[in-house]
């Protein structure tokens, strides 16, 4: 249901610390403390340290008291997960007045594609200056700022410059500069990075000078992704997306509400009432969010996306619920929101079955599902629509598990 | 899985899921493994055995003996081949 548009050359808008940012913006006079925010998951640690807690040797992860043992005049801030995507989507939308093609990753870093812009705002340089000037309208944070031909070159420049500086690979330059960068810019797990320091790999460019199939040997399909990265053989574009309008629907509780209990049961109602919403039928839900306001200005938020798109509730229920469970709001909620954020069209089956979902719900799904079926077979001379039945499925022999039989409902 | 509809199920009406397809393994001079379709388009070079494993079944019928491999491809793709120990012949197949 979203449109996308994409983009070879890329500049890398980084906020560190975003969220932590964030609260010094709206809290006067924060910054001059050490300041350590509390994980949304769990408040008894650590999640984003300031620099000034940090040169006290407070560090994330760390739980609250030994960090108070540390520094005695930390100051603690509860997470507001909402707040800090409210002002992300507000950093996005002031990057799409310069560029039509921009791309969030995480809280705090955006690619945004700038092919074409150079007729617009002229050598990079300039549009550096841009970005630069309308994320400082709106932000007001240190930003570093990277741009080269891929998103990677734009990330690990972006990482190489200084507060409020950028750094520009020039085109064909991407080779040379990635060969003196560390390892620990490439997307690697600990392990792999372990890996690499004990084979005495330190630079991207000492891991760019080994055959590439060694390394697959090595490391497997993310051997070789690491490798092409490292050689600069990999240009991923910026992929801009245009999002729909969120379905949303939204409860508030006369009296706030701790019981999961409870809000799992509002979860539940929040679902079906979003998946009434005439502009879902035909579709199948993508991405959901879960925001809560909780008691005392802070907030909660689960983003979950689903893995196979659904418009079961049950389906769209469970992620959402397990979140709820683990890591489950600090304080008692006043307000719960539901978004669906993004939508996956049906096959083409499925669409002739959401054409008429709405006389669906009003008739029953099974006379429903029968006239879609009995529609389908028409169409197409047959019926494309099978039961997946199991036969042996304790068989050694992949093809004696399962079997398909014509589906008649 | 969709919920059944109690429609008694007619064994007659079964089609068989995931069957094995045959496909060409050829070893060009240095001893790698090229896969191909029956056809004679490839399908591409194998870079890495990941895992292999035999079965052996069905010997009290119709003996069924395979050496099954998962193999990575050029390009990082996995594959299943299995080579019937009784015919010699490559196939194709999801885990």
């Amino acid at each position: 249901m979203s449109l996308s548009s994409t983009s070879s050359l890329a500049a890398c808008v980084w906020i560190p610390l975003f969220p932590l940012r964030c609260e010094e913006a709206r809290h006067e006079g924060l910054a001059a403390y050490p300041t350590a925010l509390l994980a949304p998951d769990t408040t008894r640690k650590l999640w984003q340290i300031s620099p000034l807690a940090r040169h006290a040797g407070v560090k994330p992860g760390m739980t609250v008291s030994q960090a108070i043992g540390l520094c005695p005049t930390l100051r603690l801030i509860e997470p507001d997960p909402v707040h800090y995507d409210d002002c992300f989507a507000r950093v996005l939308a002031a990057l799409n007045e310069v560029s039509p093609v921009v791309e969030p990753a995480e809280l705090g870093l955006a690619y945004v594609g700038t092919d074409g812009l150079k007729g617009i705002f002229g050598e990079p340089q300039k549009i550096i200056d841009a970005i630069r000037l309308t994320v400082g309208q709106s932000d007001g944070r240190t930003v570093r700022l990277g741009y080269g031909l891929g998103k990677f070159v734009a990330w690990v420049a972006a990482t190489r410059s200084k507060p409020d500086d950028a750094v520009i690979v020039p085109l064909g330059g991407e080779k040379a500069f990635l060969a003196s960068q560390p390892i620990s810019v490439l997307p690697l797990d600990s392990d792999t990075h372990r890996r690499l320091r004990q084979l005495g790999i330190r630079t991207l460019g000492a891991l760019a000078a080994l055959p590439e199939e060694a390394v697959t040997a090595q490391f497997g399909a993310m051997g070789r992704r690491l490798w092409r990265l490292a050689a600069g053989r990999i240009a991923e574009p910026v992929e801009g997306r245009i999002a729909p309008e969120p379905i949303v629907a939204a409860l508030t509780f006369f009296t706030p509400v701790g019981e999961r209990e409870l809000l799992a049961h509002a979860l539940d109602q929040l679902i079906a009432r979003a998946l009434k919403h005439p502009r879902r039928i035909g579709w199948r839900v993508h991405a959901v969010r879960l925001r809560a306001d909780l008691e005392g200005s802070s907030s909660w938020l689960a983003a979950i996306l689903l893995k196979d798109p659904t418009a079961d509730a049950e389906r769209i229920a469970a992620p959402l619920k397990t979140r709820l469970e683990q890591s489950s709001p600090t304080g008692a909620v006043e307000r719960l929101v539901l978004e669906f954020t993004d939508f996956a069209p049906g096959t083409s089956e499925l669409q002739l079955f959401a054409r008429d979902a709405q006389a669906a719900a009003r008739a029953g799904q099974q006379r429903a599902l029968q006239s879609a079926a009995r529609e389908i077979r028409m169409r197409v001379q047959r019926s494309p629509l099978y039961h997946i039945v199991e036969v042996q499925p304790w068989s050694r022999l992949p093809e004696r598990r399962y079997a398909l039989i014509d589906y008649e409902p | 899985m969709v919920t059944s509809s109690r429609t008694p199920l007619r064994t007659d009406r079964l089609r068989a899921v995931n069957e094995p397809q045959p496909v060409a393994v050829d070893l060009d001079e240095s001893g790698l493994m090229t896969v191909g379709r029956p056809d004679g388009r490839t399908v591409g070079k194998v870079e890495a055995i990941l895992e292999s494993w035999r079965i052996d079944d069905e010997w009290w019928r119709r003996t069924i003996a395979r050496n099954y491999m998962e193999v990575m491809l050029e390009g990082g793709k996995r594959m299943v081949l299995f080579q019937d120990l009784l015919t010699g012949q490559w196939f194709a197949q999801m885990p």
